[in-house]
């Protein structure tokens, strides 16, 4: 070590466990409890980054996650690289590595350094001002506004780590491990709540723990033992859970809450492999408990943001938890007793305290005379004008505070000191709350937003509630715990309570300099160099609204979101404008409260479980054959089966021609299916398709097209009567679902008079489809014992089957234009069924086809795909399928709005068959369809809706979507594409058997 | 003969847990609304089917689980042969309910994959991908939920003390089951 401020052993960091560390590329020792804020102040580095904007060195200025200024980026150039770490988050760890951001080509010589010295020129709205013109030179200014832009360097390898999610359902659940939270934790527990309790620090405690003057008793012991034994009394409660590390990030609505549990940060990197790193808790809870504590405020004075200007309350963490002084010559500037309560702790350890410049003029506690009996030099009605040191605080000028506080008077006395300590008050952590939509209220007493009207089942304990003395926390807490958890008694009552620290407070937002106030820096927020001047030009230059003033200057815009300075600057925006802080409110508080990683959001859903994936039963034997896959909708569907380093096209002419030729085989186990049984199934599917339904006898199949209320065309398929009141109805694979969902829908709330049940039988069934003039053939040859004559079996029927002793259903329908027969088995009996009929197919080449395959043969034939020919505005009339609406029937879905002004355009985009003066030439589905090259602005008549190269007709079709298309046929038109037009003639979309005599071949 | 071939094609074993298809096990769905459905049913299967939401009954031989106020799920305690997919029950019922108007039955077997679920750390593996809250069903043999793990619609009964059974379309099965692999290896 290159010098070691430890001070103290303090029980909470174990000096017999030395870690090593590197910053910035050197070595540095530290101990197992460190961060590595704390590890990097025991060897007296205060400088930790440089500024966003102005480059301006920075040190650690907190000891939690509201640091703005120490963020460093961790193993740069690794696939574990993280920008934008809180150092004073981080536990240290053998092999941690570390870099400061932000400056090139080091923290120590950082070229933007420049800025600073351009400040002038840098105000608030430097971009929006000086970007704007001339506006051409847009993408050269672009070049250098991106290079500047962020702080620390995103990965560019994939995260290495593994991240998970987990539902929590807790009764109580209670945020924050201070000491109310514990409190509350403990009470809720005993009364038979389950209580979930989490803290964002490894140990609990918050700042009472390592509370061990006399300033705060309770029952005669230090605060600090005290809850030690609460902490040891509440780990054997079996219904309260506790977890560390755990930061909530978001409160939403109805308790509803996500917590980021870190499981790994704090492991060396070997011990992480194959263990979760971050877990996103999502929290139901019924009632919350926020103890989330408070974040003490800076002040605002010129150059208050030189490395070695902490909190005055980080200075005393870092004595009295990590053991290590901050600085050997030590200056509080305060407005308030907190300073001193850091002031004392410090002299009881031998670390020096200078002098406590206080702006207030009486001081009146016990501490006060406390540390005068120790000889510190206090300033009573004191501030700080200015700071020297570029890249560590050496001095501090000060001077007498007017009256009313708005300026300086007197003498400046000039000050050395190391470090100095600021203490501005406290400010109520309330992020929490207002996120989950609750209201807050200003106390003008000590400037505080706190809590006023709760939205739902909380409430806010401890000094997040504005209760920051011990009496108040005791005395509030029992009280309203009682009333929230509805409960007589808690142990709580009538304690004994001591506290030396008085309440008094001298509140100025803005501290006065004897220099002009032009040429002062007193900044607001430290990461993005936001100072108070920002804010009164942004308020000189029109701006009212917190949220507008905070946009143009960036102030709580950085990673910090402003936990440090939103305050003084609502506080300045105030005293400038003379509005009242209550009626100016705060800014929104959005979630996440402390920056999130992005595995941590995403969880599990990456690589193979990004989204879920349906197999048919037969999908393994699909694999073997080294079918390539597509999806629809979540399937995995075959898409095509290449042989020989085939591409998907040679595969898919091949495919088609064998199918035409001699038989094809299709796993069609994806569509829907839906078990449809009641005596109303007839009037139910009359009522659901376009097409009449009553008179389909037993044992035939028909194809109906489904509606949506708007007229337009929503599903297909064929359905098959299997009893008098017993059908199966057949969907699209991608619809199955929806239709499955709308049907039921129907019969719940529209036609609740129909006894029609619905169960879906999807995934119950595999079906495999054979086609092809060879398919009878086939198919009865796995099924022997079947008719399969076209006088007891015929195009569109069904039968009930066996193979062996298994049940099946056969059907004779056709989706290809081929005579074909489809083979519903149950799902576990599907790949043996399909291998039966490839052995049965064997001598007639039956060839296995995927879904490219399928659309090219159902083009051929001019069957529509809902969903590819059709997308939500085309009707069946626009489909060229008029024959299918049912002029008689009485009603069903849609129906009326076939006969809207706008439905029976005869210029409706219409579907038609469209071939190409080339036959070799394959359309581009998509592509846009024109008739007049010339005409100005070029009008468009539809578009490519399906396209292949048909080796059955040996030429290029295609079906799409043209305006007044129906009376268009032989029409030539013309498809624009990006370096030639190709000329195509209108056609009838059936290219293929116009009679049907394949399928009832 | 057809031969079989059930979703899942291996028995996971974990420390505190254990999943395995179970099959082939019958399952039908039976629908109806009316008053005699309910007793039809009572009768043929010697058993009353569960009327408060969310909840299950069992015989000896068949239990039923309660999906919706219409609609049950039965299915068969032990498994059946593979070599036939004819269930007297459904024929049974059939003849009680279908063909007399009184409601639906149908066949599902291989519609739901049943993955039986043994052991200490069921109700961890469910917390972290599933929303439902398990505190109360955990406590409460026979409970039934229809909820979502890891994305995917799943019946969940429970079986007894560290026992649950799952259901889960059959096309779903592989995905959910190598999701539930992954989840466990790290409990």
């Amino acid at each position: 070590m290159t010098k070691n401020l430890r001070v103290k052993t303090s029980k909470y960091i174990d000096e017999t466990y030395r870690i090593s560390f590197k910053f910035n590329g050197k070595k540095y020792y530290g101990f197992k409890g460190d961060t590595l804020a704390s590890a990097l102040l025991a060897n007296d580095i205060h400088l930790v980054g440089r500024s966003f904007k102005y480059h301006r060195p920075r040190g650690i200025m907190t000891a939690g996650s509201e640091e703005p200024n120490a963020i460093v980026q961790l193993h740069k150039n690794t696939a574990r690289t993280e920008p934008n770490v809180r150092a004073t988050e981080i536990e240290i760890y053998e092999g941690l590595e570390a870099s400061s951001q932000n400056c090139w080509p080091s923290v120590n010589f950082d070229l933007g350094g420049i800025n600073n010295f351009l400040s002038p020129f840098l105000p608030a709205g430097f971009y929006y001002k000086t970007f704007m013109w001339p506006a051409s030179f847009w993408e050269k200014y672009e070049y250098f506004i991106r290079k500047s832009a962020g702080l620390g360097k995103s990965p560019t390898e994939p995260d290495p780590d593994i991240y998970e999610h987990k539902y929590i359902h807790c009764d109580v659940l209670v945020i924050g491990g201070g000491i109310s939270g514990i409190m509350a934790a403990k009470t809720a527990a005993k009364n038979g709540f389950n209580t979930l309790l989490v803290d964002e620090k490894p140990n609990l405690g918050g700042s009472t723990i390592y509370q061990n003057s006399d300033i705060f008793k309770i029952n005669n012991q230090t605060s600090g033992s005290w809850l030690e034994n609460e902490i040891n009394e509440i780990k054997k409660i079996e219904n309260l859970e506790i977890k560390t590390r755990t930061t909530v990030a978001a409160f939403h609505n109805y308790n509803f809450l996500l917590a980021r549990e870190n499981l790994t940060d704090h492991l060396p990197i070997e011990f992480r492999k194959d263990k979760v790193r971050h877990r996103l808790l999502k929290i139901r809870a019924k009632k919350v408990i926020s103890a989330t504590g408070s974040i003490e405020r800076p002040l605002i004075f010129d150059n208050n943001d030189r490395p070695g200007i902490l909190l005055s309350s980080a200075i005393k963490k870092y004595s009295d938890l990590y053991g290590v002084s901050c600085g050997k010559k030590n200056i509080f500037l305060t407005n308030n007793d907190t300073a001193y309560e850091t002031a004392i702790s410090l002299i009881q350890k031998g670390i020096n305290v200078e002098a406590i410049i206080d702006n207030r003029e009486i001081v009146d506690s016990k501490l006060f005379y406390e540390l005068e009996k120790n000889n510190v030099k206090i300033y009573k009605g004191f501030t700080v004008t200015d700071t020297e040191g570029f890249k560590r605080i050496n001095k501090v000028s000060i001077m007498q505070l007017s009256k009313d506080g708005q300026k300086v008077i007197g003498s400046k006395i000039k000050i050395s000191c190391d470090c100095l300590g600021v203490s501005g008050g406290w400010t109520p952590s309330v992020h929490l709350f207002t996120q989950s939509g609750g209201k807050l209220k200003f106390r003008e007493e000590d400037q505080v937003f706190i809590p006023n009207s709760y939205p739902s089942e909380q409430i806010n304990i401890g000094s997040c509630n504005g209760d920051f003395t011990l009496n108040e926390i005791f005395l509030n807490i029992t009280k309203s715990l009682k009333k929230f958890l509805n409960i007589k008694n808690i142990e709580y009552e009538n304690f004994e309570i001591s506290s030396k620290i008085s309440k008094s407070k001298r509140n100025i937002w803005l501290l006065p300099s004897d220099k002009i106030f032009g040429k002062t820096k007193p900044f607001i927020d430290y990461q993005n160099d936001a100072t108070a001047k920002d804010i009164k030009l942004a308020l000189r230059e029109g701006f009212r609204s917190i949220e507008h003033v905070k946009r143009y200057t960036t102030t709580g815009m950085g990673t910090d979101q402003g936990k440090l300075g939103n305050m003084h600057a609502l506080g300045i925006i105030s005293e400038t404008a003379g509005a009242k802080m209550g009626e100016l409110g705060t800014t929104t508080f959005r979630p996440p409260y402390t920056p999130l990683t992005f595995g941590t959001l995403v969880g599990r859903n990456v690589g193979e479980y990004f989204d879920v994936f349906r197999r048919t039963p037969i999908h393994e034997w699909h694999i073997a054959n080294k079918a390539e896959f597509e999806n629809v909708g979540q399937w995995k569907r075959a898409w095509y089966y290449p042989k020989d380093n085939e591409d998907m096209h040679q595969a898919v002419q091949r495919e088609s021609r064998a199918a035409r030729d001699s038989a094809g085989i299709l796993d069609a186990s994806t569509l829907g299916k839906i078990d449809i049984q009641g005596t109303d199934a007839s009037e139910f599917l009359n009522r659901v398709y376009t097409n009449a339904w009553s008179k389909l006898s037993i044992g035939k199949c028909r194809y109906g097209l489904m509606l949506n209320e708007d007229g337009m065309v929503y599903d297909d398929g064929v359905t098959t009567r299997l009893g008098e009141n017993h059908y199966i109805m057949t969907t699209t694979t991608g619809g199955a679902a929806n239709v499955m969902g709308k049907l039921e829908d129907y019969l719940q709330t529209e036609w609740p008079e129909l006894d029609v049940y619905l169960t879906s039988v999807t995934d119950h069934y595999a079906t495999v489809s054979v086609c092809g003039p060879n398919s009878k053939k086939i198919v009865s040859t796995v099924i022997p014992d079947l008719d399969f004559s076209d006088k007891n079996f015929p195009h569109m029927s069904f039968k009930n089957t066996k193979i062996g002793h298994i049940n099946c259903r056969v059907m004779r329908i056709s989706f290809t234009g081929e005579h074909s027969y489809e083979i519903n088995v149950q799902s576990n009996y599907g790949k043996s069924i399909w291998e039966k009929c490839m052995e049965a197919g064997k001598d007639f080449n039956i060839t296995p086809y995927g879904t490219e395959t399928m659309h090219l043969l159902r083009a051929e034939k001019g069957f529509i795909i809902v969903g590819q020919d059709t997308d939500a505005t085309m009707t069946p009339i626009d489909l060229q399928m008029d024959w299918i609406v049912s002029k008689k029937k009485y009603d069903f879905i849609g129906k009326r709005s076939l006969y809207r002004s706008d439905t029976i355009r005869e210029d409706r985009k219409q579907l038609v068959g469209l071939l190409t003066e080339n036959p070799q030439e394959i359309l581009e589905e998509g592509a846009q369809i024109i008739a007049d090259i010339k005409k100005k602005p070029i009008e468009m008549l539809g578009h490519v809706t399906s396209s292949y190269y048909s080796p059955n007709l040996k030429k290029s079709i295609a079906l799409g979507v043209v305006r007044g298309g129906k009376n268009m046929i032989g029409q030539k038109l013309i498809i624009p594409m990006e370096n030639k037009f190709i000329n195509v003639t209108v056609a009838d979309p059936v290219f293929l058997d116009k009679e049907n005599k394949r399928l009832n071949a | 003969m057809l031969n079989y071939t059930q979703a899942l094609n291996e028995d996971k074993l974990y420390q505190d847990l254990q999943m395995r298809e179970i099959s082939p096990i019958m399952k039908l769905i039976i629908r109806g609304k009316k008053r005699e459905f309910i007793s039809a049913v009572g009768k043929s299967l010697n058993m009353l089917l569960p009327t408060e939401a969310n909840t299950s009954s069992q015989s000896e031989e068949l239990t039923s689980l309660w999906l919706s106020p219409d609609e049950w799920m039965i299915y068969s305690n032990k498994t059946m042969d593979e070599n036939s997919n004819e269930y007297q029950i459904e024929k049974l019922l059939n003849k009680n309910i279908s063909n007399l108007n009184l409601g639906a039955v149908t066949d599902v077997t291989d519609q739901f994959v049943l993955i039986n679920l043994k052991g200490n750390k069921i109700y961890d593996l469910f917390q972290t991908g599933s929303p439902y809250n398990f505190n109360n069903f955990r406590n409460k043999k026979g409970s039934v939920t229809q909820t979502i793990l890891a994305k995917i619609d799943v019946i969940i009964q429970n079986q007894n003390r560290n026992e649950v059974n799952l259901f889960v379309r059959r096309s779903f099965s592989q995905h959910l089951f190598s999701w539930m692999n992954d989840s466990a290896s790290r409990l």
